[in-house]
């Protein structure tokens, strides 16, 4: 279990200590990868206690939704339109429903424990 | 295989784990830094303000610069000023010398110095004598005794107590003289202010001023005085 946790917090410090600049216009591209890159976890982690959770959709999902997302910025860019809004909303509302999800999953699984102890 | 299989799974796992730590953290310190500049620099408005203000600052120091150079000039003009009114004090205070001086010669006021006193009276009576015209005093015999005082270096003459000034008179009248106006009886003494031996050695002179007077059967004295008080002349004449 703690080589996941080592991972995160390696990949944070390499963040904070990374001293590449990238351009201004493109850390719109950015903010939209590290939304749906959290989309994908939390996505991840619903699949995950709905017993549906597969490891390749789970990473592909991940890096695609990723590029996908950082794409379409890109495009949006280019052509003039606020698409990167469209993923912002796309994955802002998914983010909710998925927490939504997971938190009903979790109030579910703890009352039954909860009355399971009382039974016993 | 499963504990292989489960590595595998949790190696793919961090690796996701690594990539979104990674995301977030480097989002996060990009986010800083560009707060961090946007602080740094300020805004249109700000900089707007700061150039106005800015050109205000250069125009007043502008100003204050011509009004230093002002400055300098009107000190430079103040020393000048100065340094005319100190030679201006001096010239004053020799015009004041002079002034004394020509008022002394006028007589406008009153002096005090060395010098000497004659006294000129008419002869003793002689019966032989017909013409009494010859042991009195004339006031030829005064001018002479002036006019020599004078050429002495006198600086102040009176007769009887009269100041003598550059435009003053002496006429005979009958058996007075008039100096001025006022007539004046015989003896005469003449006060005159200067370095008494110059004077005396002057009037002293073989077939000088005393030895004529004496030869008009006139009596001639002289005294040298350390302190002659001469009045100035009273009126305006």
């Amino acid at each position: 279990m703690w080589l996941p946790f080592m991972g995160l917090v390696i990949g944070i410090i390499l963040g904070l200590l990374t001293e590449i600049r990238i351009p201004e216009e493109y850390s719109n591209y950015l903010s939209i990868a590290v939304l749906a890159a959290l989309d994908t976890l939390f996505g991840g982690i619903r699949a995950y206690l709905q017993n549906i959770y597969d490891e390749k959709v789970f990473v592909s999902g991940f890096f695609f939704n990723i590029i996908l997302a950082a794409s379409l910025a890109f495009l949006g860019v280019h052509l003039g339109v606020d698409l990167y809004l469209a993923a912002v909303f796309a994955f802002g509302v998914r983010l909710f429903q998925n927490i939504a999800v997971i938190r009903r999953i979790l109030l579910t699984k703890w009352s039954t424990n909860k009355e399971k102890v009382e039974k016993n | 295989m499963k504990k292989i299989k489960v590595k595998g799974k949790h190696f793919i796992l961090s690796l996701v784990c690594l990539v979104l730590g990674f995301m977030i953290a480097y989002s996060y310190h990009l986010t800083q830094i560009e707060t961090q500049n946007e602080n740094r620099d300020i805004s249109a408005k700000q900089y707007e303000k700061t150039l106005v203000l800015r050109n205000q600052l250069i125009a007043q120091e502008e100003t204050n610069r011509k009004l230093q150079k002002e400055l300098n000039k009107k000190q430079d003009k103040v020393l000048k000023n100065e340094k005319g009114l100190a030679k201006e004090a001096q010239v004053f205070l020799n015009l004041a010398e002079d002034t004394e001086k020509y008022r002394m010669f006028l007589g406008k006021v009153k002096i005090k110095g060395k010098g000497v006193k004659i006294t000129l009276s008419d002869g003793a009576y002689d019966p032989k004598e017909v013409n009494i015209n010859n042991y009195l005093v004339h006031e030829h015999h005064v001018f002479k005794v002036v006019n020599e005082l004078y050429i002495s270096g006198a600086a102040a003459v009176a007769i009887n107590g009269q100041r003598l000034t550059s435009h003053s008179y002496i006429v005979c009248n009958g058996p007075v003289i008039t100096v001025d106006g006022v007539q004046h009886p015989a003896p005469f003494v003449i006060s005159a202010i200067g370095d008494p031996d110059v004077l005396s050695s002057s009037l002293n002179l073989t077939g000088g001023v005393k030895d004529q007077l004496v030869n008009d059967n006139l009596v001639f004295t002289l005294e040298k005085e350390n302190e002659i008080i001469l009045n100035p002349i009273l009126g305006s004449i």
